[in-house]
C-alpha cells in the first residue's frame, strides 16, 4: 500500500487507542474515594445551594458511563468541557496554552538531536580513546540527573550569579516585538532564544545523553557490518565510508527511539515549565490537579496522550518511509 | 540469550540446574565488567545507607505512614532528626555547609529553611526515593510479567486485548499518569503509597512488552513443544520454562528502570505529589530550595547530587549487566 | 606456468593480539596465483582462511595485523617487512601505503566476493547504486557511464530485467541473485584477481551449483585469476585447478588439484576426503576426523596436526615441518608438510606411532567432518 493509506491506516489504528484513552483518563479522573464536588471546591466557600448548582453542571450526579457518554459527544464536537476554577472553557484553555509546550518541547529536541548525533558519531569513530569515555560518562550523567534538577542549576548558575540569561518566562515568536517591547525583529529572535536556552537545554539533557548513546551504539555496529568491510575492500575512502555507509544504516532506529521519547518529553514539560515559569500546557496541568479541575484535567490529558500517540505515528511513517526494507503492509 | 535447552519434564530439576549454571556464569563475567562493578559498589553503598534509616528510624517507617516522633535521634552522633522541627527561637536556618566560611562543622551540609540538620535529610532522603524506586519497579516488573507472558503465550484475541489496554496506559506521559492517578486515588492528599502503585502501574506496559517478546520467541522453541506434548500445565509451562528463559533482558531492563522510576519519583515528589512533609525526600527538598533560589543556594545543590549518584549507580550496574550478557557490544 | 605469477605470498604471517593471548592465525604461509587460474584455499573453520585472504588485502583490523611476510602482486610490493636500522622490524621502502592499496588495489586490481550477501550488501542503498558506486570509484568512467556498466554486468551475471532490478534493494533479492550481484561487482572492476571468501557456503546446493558454473563461464571468457577459499572438498574438486590445504594456521599440502584428490600426501586431506559421505557408496559408519581444531593461541608441538592425525608417530611431536615439494607431477611439485615422507629426514619410520588420546573439547562436536552438504548457515567460516 502507498504511503498515504499507510499513513490513514495507522490514523485510523488509532482511534481505539485514543478511545481508551479517554476512557483511562476518565476512570482515573473517577477514582476519587469521598464525594469529588467537595474536593474540587476545597478551598471555595460553598454552600449546599452551589454544591447542587456544582453537581448538576458537571452531571455528577448522574451515573459515570452516561457522564462519559456525554462527555464523548461532546468531545467530537470540539467541546472538552468546562474549567470550573478558571471559569473558561477546557478547549479555549489549551488552545491559549500548547504554544509555549512545543515550542519548549521542540527546541529541546532540536538540541537533543544537534548535539547528540555529531558526539555520538565520533564517540564510535574514537572508541575507547579518551574522547569516548569522557561522552560516556556525560551521557551517564545525563541519563541520571534529573531535569528539573539541571534547571534549577542551571538558573542558579546562569541567572542568579552570572546574570547572563533570564531565569523564567518564554518569549513567544509569534508575537509582535512590540509587545515585549522589543526593537525590530533581530531583537526579538535573539530575546527568544535567550528566553529558551535554560528550559531547552534542561528538558532536552536527558534526550541527548540517550541518543548519543544509541548513536554510538548504532554507529558501531554499523561499522562492524559486512557491508563496510565490502566497500573498504572495494577502495571507498574512509570518510565516505563514515558519512554513507556506516551513518545511513545506523539512523533507522534513532528515529523510532525519537518518537517513542516524546513521551518522556511531554511529562518533564510539567516539570520545566513549574521551574521556569513558563506558561505552557505542563504549568496548567499543575495548577488544574492542585485545584482538581476535573474536566480541564480531562482535557489537558488526553491532549498530552493524543500528543504523543500522533509524534509516535509520525516517526513510525517517517520510519517506514526511509527505511526501504518496510513495506507499508506491515502494522508494526 | 536463553538457556540451553532443556529436557522435557513436568519437573524443573534438570531447568533449573542448567538455569543456576547461566547465573552463576553470568554474575562472573559481570563482576569482570568494570562498569558493573561501580554500579554495584554506589548501590549498596546507598542501600546500606537506606537500609540503616529504614531500621534506625523505627520499623513503622516501612508502612510510611506520617510518624510524628520516633526513636533513633541519637543512635549515630552524626545524624539529627530528619523531621522534628527544631523548638521555635532556637533554630539556625539556613546555614551554609561547613567549608563556607559562615558554616559549622556541626551542619556538614548547613541546616535547611527550618533549622534541621540538611546532611541528616539528604541522608534520610534516601529511603522514599530507594524504596519507591525497588517497590515500584518490582510492581511494573510483577505486573508486566503476568501480563506480558499470558498475552505472548496465549496470543490471539486474549493478546490482541491485552495489547491494547497496555497501548492505552503507555500513551499517557507516566508522568502525567502518575500524578493524575495518585492525586485522584488518594482523594486529594497523595502520599508515598499511592506514589509506589501509580509509578508501579505506570510502568506496568514497559515490561509487559519486554516480556511478550521474549515469550514470543521463546514459545516458538522445541522444548515447548515438547513439554506440551509431555502434557505439563500451561501454568506450569509459563512459570517454569518459558519465563525462566525469557528473563535475563528484563532483569538489564528493569535495573535501568529503577533509575528511572527513581527520576520519576522525584520529580512526583518536586511538585508535591509524592512524599510529603516532613518526611525528608530530595525531590521534595528540591522543592523548597526553589523557593529559596535567591537567598540560599546550597539547599538546591545536595538533593540533586544525591538523586544523581544514587541513579547512576543503578545505571553503571545496569550497563554493565547488558555488556556481560550481549556479546556483541564488547568493548 | 612457468611465467611470472600474478600473486605471490610468502611466508605471511597474521596474528591477532588479544586479552586471551596472541592468536596466530596465519602462521607463515607461501603460495603463488598465476594468470588465468583458480587457486583454492580449503580447510575447516579456524583454520585461518579467512584471515589469510583479508591480509592479501591488508584488511586486517585491530586487534589483528600482518606480522611478517611478503606479498608481491604484479611485482608490487603489497605488504614486505625489512629489518630497521634500529634491529627492528619495519615496512619495507617499496611497500604500498595505504592510501595506494586503497586507491591502486582495492578494487581495480583485486576484487573480493564474500560469504554472505544478505549482509554484505548495505540494505539502504539500492543494488545498482551500490555497483555503480564501486565501478566508478575503480574505474575511469563517469557516473552515468557507470550506471550503463552496471546494468550491463547485472545482465551478465543472470540477472532477468537488469533495468528495473537496478532501483531495488537488496532485501528485494533472493541469496542466489544477491551472490550474483557480488560477482557482477568484482567483475565490474575489472581486476585481475578475485580473493571469493566462501561465496556459495551461504546457498543452498541448487544455487551452489548454478553460481559455479556462472563463475566457471566468466572466469573462462575474462581471464581472471581466483583465489577462492572454501571449506568445501566438493567444489574444491569442480572449480579449482591447485589447491592449498591450510590447517591451523599453515599450509599442509599444495598440489594441482587432480594430485589432491588421486595422490593425496598428507594425512589431513587424506582425511577429510574420507569424511565426505559419498553418494555412491553404503558405509557402515562415517568417518570423521577425530577430535577437534585447536585454537590458534597454543598449538600443538611439533606438527599440528599430530594429535588427531592417525599415522602420527614419536617424531611428530618434536619436528615441525615445512611444506616441501614430495613428488612432481606435470612439471609442478606437490607439496605436503608431513615428516612421514622421504623427502624429511627425520627418522619417521624408526619412530614409535603415537597412542590415540581422545580429544576431550567441551564446546564443539567431535565430529568435525567436512562435508559438501552445505551445513546451515551459520556453520561455515564465521569464527575466523
Amino acid at each position: 500500500m502507498g504511503l498515504l493509506r499507510y499513513t490513514v491506516y495507522r490514523f485510523i489504528q488509532a482511534i481505539p487507542v485514543l478511545i481508551g484513552i479517554s476512557i483511562l483518563t476518565f476512570v482515573l479522573a473517577n477514582l476519587t474515594p469521598g464525594d469529588p464536588v467537595r474536593l474540587m471546591l476545597q478551598g471555595v466557600e460553598a454552600d449546599q445551594e452551589m454544591i447542587e448548582q456544582v453537581e448538576a453542571r458537571y452531571g455528577l450526579d448522574r451515573p459515570m458511563h452516561e457522564r462519559y457518554l456525554d462527555y464523548m459527544a461532546g468531545l467530537v464536537q470540539g467541546d472538552m468541557g468546562h474549567s470550573f476554577h478558571r471559569n473558561r472553557p477546557v478547549s479555549e484553555l489549551i488552545a491559549s496554552r500548547i504554544g509555549p509546550t512545543l515550542l519548549l518541547v521542540l527546541s529541546a529536541y532540536a538540541f537533543a538531536l544537534v548535539t547528540s548525533i555529531p558526539l555520538g558519531i565520533l564517540a564510535a569513530k574514537r572508541r575507547n580513546e579518551p574522547f569516548d569515555h569522557v561522552s560516556r560518562i556525560v551521557a551517564l550523567l545525563g541519563v541520571s540527573t534529573p531535569s528539573f534538577w539541571i534547571g534549577i542549576m542551571l538558573i542558579l548558575i546562569f541567572a542568579v550569579q552570572l546574570g547572563w540569561l533570564p531565569s523564567a518566562d518564554l518569549v513567544y515568536p509569534w508575537w509582535s516585538p512590540e509587545a515585549y517591547g522589543h526593537d525590530g525583529y533581530v531583537e526579538h529572535l535573539v530575546e527568544t532564544i535567550r528566553h529558551l536556552l535554560l528550559p531547552m537545554i534542561a528538558l532536552g539533557t536527558l534526550q541527548m545523553a540517550t541518543l548519543m548513546r544509541v548513536e554510538r551504539t548504532q554507529m558501531i555496529e554499523s561499522l562492524q557490518g559486512e557491508y563496510v568491510k565490502l566497500a573498504r575492500a572495494y577502495g571507498v575512502p574512509e570518510r565516505t565510508i563514515m558519512r554513507k555507509h556506516a551513518f545511513q544504516v545506523a539512523q533507522l532506529p534513532i528515529i523510532t527511539i525519537v518518537g517513542l521519547n516524546l513521551s518522556t518529553a511531554l511529562g518533564g514539560a510539567v516539570l520545566i515549565e513549574f521551574v521556569f515559569n513558563i506558561n505552557g500546557l505542563g504549568r496548567l496541568f499543575y495548577d488544574a490537579i492542585v485545584q482538581l479541575d476535573y474536566q480541564l484535567i480531562m482535557g489537558i490529558t488526553m491532549i498530552i496522550a493524543t500528543m504523543f500517540v500522533i509524534g509516535v505515528i509520525i516517526t513510525d511513517i517517517a520510519y517506514a518511509y526511509i527505511d526501504p526494507r518496510v513495506t507499508y503492509g506491515e502494522a508494526e | 540469550m536463553a538457556v540451553g535447552e532443556s529436557q522435557v519434564g513436568s519437573g524443573s530439576e534438570p531447568e533449573t540446574k542448567e538455569l543456576q549454571a547461566g547465573w552463576r556464569n553470568t554474575l562472573r563475567k559481570v563482576m569482570q565488567d568494570t562498569t558493573a562493578r561501580w554500579g554495584l559498589y554506589v548501590i549498596t553503598f546507598v542501600l546500606a545507607i537506606t537500609a540503616y534509616t529504614l531500621v534506625d528510624g523505627n520499623l513503622s517507617r516501612l508502612t510510611f505512614g506520617n510518624v510524628s516522633d520516633f526513636a533513633m535521634a541519637e543512635t549515630l552522633p552524626i545524624f539529627e532528626h530528619p523531621e522534628r522541627l527544631p523548638p521555635p527561637g532556637e533554630a539556625e536556618t539556613n546555614v551554609p555547609p561547613a567549608f563556607h566560611p559562615d558554616g559549622t562543622l556541626e551542619h556538614p551540609l548547613g541546616t535547611d529553611p527550618n533549622g534541621r540538620d540538611y546532611f541528616t535529610r539528604i541522608v534520610y532522603g534516601a529511603q522514599v526515593s530507594v524504596s519507591v524506586g525497588l517497590a515500584a519497579t518490582f510492581l511494573g516488573l510483577v505486573g508486566g510479567t503476568i501480563i506480558g507472558s499470558v498475552a505472548g503465550y496465549y496470543g490471539g484475541w486474549v493478546d490482541d486485548v491485552l495489547m491494547r489496554a497496555i497501548e492505552t496506559v503507555y500513551a499517557i506521559p507516566p508522568l502525567i499518569l502518575i500524578i493524575v492517578f495518585t492525586v485522584f486515588v488518594s482523594g486529594g492528599s497523595p502520599d508515598v503509597q499511592f506514589a509506589i502503585v501509580g509509578v508501579g502501574i505506570a510502568f506496568i506496559p514497559v515490561f509487559a512488552r519486554i516480556i511478550r517478546s521474549e515469550v514470543l520467541s521463546v514459545r516458538e522453541m522445541d522444548y515447548i513443544e515438547a513439554a506440551r506434548a509431555a502434557g505439563v500445565k500451561d501454568r506450569n509451562i509459563i512459570l517454569y520454562h518459558v519465563i525462566p528463559n525469557s528473563f535475563a533482558p528484563v532483569l538489564v531492563y528493569a535495573t535501568l528502570q529503577i533509575g528511572v522510576t527513581i527520576l520519576i519519583v522525584a520529580g512526583l515528589s518536586f511538585l508535591g505529589f509524592g512524599a510529603q512533609p516532613p518526611t525528608p525526600d530530595w525531590g521534595e527538598m528540591l522543592q523548597t530550595s526553589h523557593g529559596y533560589m535567591h537567598s540560599n543556594v546550597w539547599l538546591s545543590i545536595w538533593p540533586g547530587v544525591a538523586i544523581m549518584i544514587t541513579i547512576m549507580g543503578f545505571n553503571l550496574f545496569g550497563d554493565g549487566l547488558q555488556d556481560a550478557l550481549d556479546p556483541r557490544i564488547n568493548d | 606456468m612457468s611465467s611470472e605469477p600474478l600473486l605471490r605470498v610468502e611466508n605471511l604471517k597474521t596474528q591477532f593480539f588479544t586479552d586471551a593471548g596472541t592468536v596466530r592465525a596465519v602462521d607463515g604461509i607461501s603460495f603463488e596465483v598465476h594468470e588465468g587460474e583458480i587457486v583454492g584455499l580449503v580447510g575447516e573453520s579456524g583454520a585461518g582462511k579467512s584471515v589469510a585472504s583479508m591480509s592479501l588485502l591488508r584488511l586486517v583490523e585491530n586487534p589483528g595485523e600482518i606480522v611478517g611476510g611478503e606479498i608481491t602482486y604484479r611485482g608490487e610490493t603489497i605488504f614486505g617487512l625489512e629489518e630497521g636500522p634500529d634491529g627492528e622490524l619495519r615496512e619495507r621502502e617499496d611497500m604500498l601505503s595505504n592510501e595506494e592499496v586503497r586507491t591502486r588495489i582495492r578494487g581495480n586490481e583485486i576484487a573480493v566476493i564474500f560469504q554472505d550477501p544478505m549482509e554484505s550488501l548495505n540494505p539502504v542503498f539500492t543494488v545498482g547504486g551500490q555497483l555503480r558506486e564501486f565501478i566508478e570509484l575503480n574505474r575511469d568512467l563517469s557516473s552515468g557511464e557507470a550506471r550503463e556498466e552496471a546494468v550491463d554486468m547485472l545482465r551478465e551475471v543472470g540477472i532477468p530485467d537488469p533495468e528495473e532490478r537496478y532501483d531495488e534493494y537488496p532485501h528485494q533479492f533472493s541469496g542466489g541473485m544477491r551472490q550474483r550481484v557480488l560477482i557482477a561487482m568484482a567483475l565490474a572492476c575489472e581486476p585481475n584477481l578475485i580473493i571469493a571468501d566462501e561465496p556459495t557456503t551461504a546457498l543452498d546446493v541448487t544455487v551452489e551449483g548454478q553460481i559455479i558454473d556462472l563463475v566457471d563461464d566468466l572466469q573462462e571468457k575474462y581471464g581472471t585469476s581466483f583465489v577462492w577459499v572454501t571449506h568445501d572438498m566438493g567444489v574444491v574438486a569442480e572449480i579449482c585447478d591447485r589447491v592449498n590445504v591450510m590447517y591451523l594456521g599453515e599450509i599442509v599440502e599444495q598440489a594441482p588439484v587432480d594430485e589432491l584428490f588421486y595422490d593425496t600426501k598428507h594425512p589431513y586431506t587424506e582425511a577429510l576426503l574420507d569424511s565426505i559421505p559419498r553418494p555412491d557408496r553404503t558405509v557402515g559408519e562415517l568417518d570423521p576426523i577425530e577430535g577437534v581444531m585447536p585454537e590458534a593461541i597454543s598449538p600443538p608441538s611439533g606438527c599440528r596436526f599430530h594429535p588427531r592425525c592417525p599415522d602420527a608417530r614419536e617424531v611428530c611431536q618434536r619436528v615441525h615441518p615445512e611444506t616441501k615439494p614430495v613428488a612432481v607431477a606435470d612439471g609442478e611439485p606437490h607439496r605436503a608438510a608431513c615428516v612421514k615422507h622421504d623427502a624429511f629426514d627425520v627418522g619417521y619410520d624408526e619412530s614409535v606411532p603415537l597412542e590415540k588420546e581422545p580429544q576431550t573439547s567441551s564446546e564443539s562436536e567431535t565430529d568435525a567432518a567436512v562435508s559438501p552438504e552445505p551445513a546451515e548457515t551459520n556453520g561455515g567460516g564465521e569464527s575466523e
